[in-house]
């Protein structure tokens, strides 16, 4: 049987070989169809880590996912714009270089993940459901609300933002920056879930009360997963906005939250390539279906109701059946 | 020099007007194993519970090594050196008995938050939980997932997961049930050799392994302690008699 390690090794490749057919037969379209499946799926990778790993059911992920999205597209807005993004005690302008925007869009991803951690890890079940939906459409309404990026309408930044020595409005050079982010969140999740830490963070998402027992503090095991899968998603807000030079109040939606457990969940919970397979399935059926109906999104219901019925394991179970971190 | 490593003193809680613990005083010496015996319901697994802290008292003390830990959490009480096993098994399902040990190595040797280093590079831990396992005579099962393991293994592996913390105290509540002859032989002679590292109060139903074990047995009834003393005291005493030995003895 095909084991999983070997079937993500193909996933890889496979990521390589599409968008190098999209330059050989001229189709710019399915390169930047792929970068968005990678960005979409980084953003599950971060989703999977709290969730799938430690069992950290978040339905505001959206939150982070449009902190990293607006905070790429304001720090555009004000360099392209040339105004000062702060102007009080100091000074400090805006920008469109990535190798500024991605140190902050971590920084700040992480700070809110923290912050909204902090007061919902204190809760569990549907509560922590409840109270990180609740984040997210406080931040969602916020957006809506606030006149100078756009309100409602959204921000555009015209050009995506720059990196030295290459033209990230080249589609394919974008999607190789996205596909090495990806290989990033792929490998930091991969060492945090084979080290000490990441098995005190499965053993609590199994059994808290003996994980305490232990005198290991869950609370911080939980936080410090939700901090790292914050910060991930936030990421892919900040190349979201880059490959579309826009953003809205959309990516802040409980939609999006949906969506992106949508990607862990079709592609396999605690599966490391599960949510890249879940967003690569949801974009297909959005191009298949949808150039047939606009209701695709009811036979994408019904095919979840399936999964949850008969293969909880996700596609990527379909590979490699047992998975102990499930 | 105080004696007494574990000193529960006025320890009392009230489930609305139901006192579950009523005033209890309980110690535990150096190298000894305290028995608390009572019938079901007496509030003997309340107490354990208050002990590490997952249950808060009304009132009281408890002070562990001369510390005063009435005030700390469960969390903290169990990094400064109560180890417990559960009533009813508590074990990481899908972990093999192993990696469940080595969980319960983690915290004590500051291993919990190393975020990028390989667990399989951290062999001291392996060899530690392989020690572990020899010593509860689980390590012909050290592969097995927890929730395959008979119930009588799972009992072992509690006890082997509260070894692993080389705690100052060892609070087993009915680590004994469900377990066939060998399986409760071989939890006395382990508990024998245990105690000289780390007392233990013992809650068990169990008589015979009650009887060989203890070195003091307690009884409590309706929440309260109602007698103390040896083997033989607490054999004798009509009470006791009356209230949970019945005509056992």
């Amino acid at each position: 049987m095909i084991t999983e390690k070997f079937f993500n090794k193909w996933i890889f490749l496979l990521l390589l070989i599409i968008p190098i057919l999209g330059l050989i037969f001229n189709e710019p379209y399915y390169i930047t169809l792929t970068t968005k499946v990678i960005i979409l799926g980084i953003a599950g990778v971060g989703l999977n880590l709290a969730l799938g790993y430690g069992g950290l059911i978040s339905f505001g992920h959206a939150a982070f996912f449009g902190i990293g999205g607006y905070v790429t597209a304001i720090m555009s807005y004000h360099a392209i714009n040339e105004e000062l993004l702060f102007d009080w005690l100091i000074a400090i302008p805006g920008s469109s270089e990535m190798l500024i925007i991605w140190p902050l869009v971590l920084l700040i991803s992480a700070f809110f993940s923290f912050l909204i951690g902090l007061l919902s890890l204190r809760t569990s079940g549907v509560y922590f459901i409840m109270i990180t939906l609740a984040f997210a459409q406080m931040l969602y309404y916020f957006s809506i609300s606030w006149p100078t990026y756009g309100g409602e309408d959204g921000l555009s930044i015209f050009m995506r933002s720059s990196l030295p020595l290459v033209n990230t409005m080249n589609p394919l050079i974008f999607f190789f920056i996205c596909l090495f982010w990806f290989a990033i969140s792929i490998y930091v999740t991969s060492k945090l879930i084979n080290s000490p830490y990441g098995m005190a963070l499965q053993a609590t998402k199994q059994n808290e009360e003996r994980v305490k027992s232990v005198g290991i503090e869950t609370f911080k095991v939980k936080l410090i997963a939700f901090v790292f899968s914050g910060a991930i998603t936030g990421l892919a807000g900040s190349l979201y906005t880059d490959l579309n030079r826009f953003v809205s109040p959309s990516v802040l939606d409980w939609h999006m939250s949906g969506e992106i457990m949508i990607f862990v969940i079709l592609g396999g919970i605690a599966r490391l390539y599960g949510p890249l397979i879940g967003a690569a399935f949801f974009i297909i059926l959005e191009q298949t279906l949808g150039a047939y109906t606009e209701n695709w999104q009811f036979w994408l219901g019904l095919i979840l109701i399936l999964e949850i019925l008969y293969a909880r394991s996700g596609i990527m179970g379909l590979f490699e059946k047992k998975n102990k971190y499930e | 020099m105080n004696n007494n490593i574990l000193n529960i003193k006025n320890l009392s809680k009230s489930f609305g007007a139901f006192k579950v613990t009523d005033d209890i005083a309980i110690d535990l010496k150096f190298n000894e194993i305290h028995a608390l015996i009572g019938p079901n319901g007496a509030g003997k697994s309340t107490l354990i519970k208050q002990i590490v802290g997952s249950v808060k008292h009304d009132i009281g003390s408890i002070i562990l090594d001369q510390e005063d830990i009435t005030d700390l959490t469960d969390i903290e009480r169990a990094k400064i050196g109560i180890s417990r096993t559960f009533q009813v098994s508590s074990v990481i399902p899908k972990f093999s008995a192993l990696e469940n040990i080595i969980l319960s190595l983690l915290e004590k040797n500051q291993k919990t938050f190393q975020l990028f280093q390989n667990l399989q590079s951290n062999k001291d831990l392996f060899s530690k939980a392989e020690r572990i396992l020899i010593e509860i005579e689980l390590d012909n099962q050290s592969s097995t997932l927890a929730s395959e393991l008979s119930h009588g293994d799972r009992r072992k592996l509690e006890v082997g997961l509260a070894l692993a913390m080389n705690p100052k105290v060892f609070l087993f509540d009915e680590p004994m049930a469900g377990l066939d002859e060998a399986g409760t032989k071989m939890m006395i002679n382990l508990f024998k050799k245990i105690k000289s590292q780390s007392p233990i109060l013992l809650i068990e139903h169990d008589m015979d392994a009650v009887f060989a074990l203890a070195d003091r047995i307690s009884v409590i009834v309706y929440g309260k302690i109602v007698a103390t003393g040896t083997v033989e005291e607490i054999k004798s005493n009509a009470l006791v008699h009356d209230v949970y030995l019945g005509y056992e003895v």
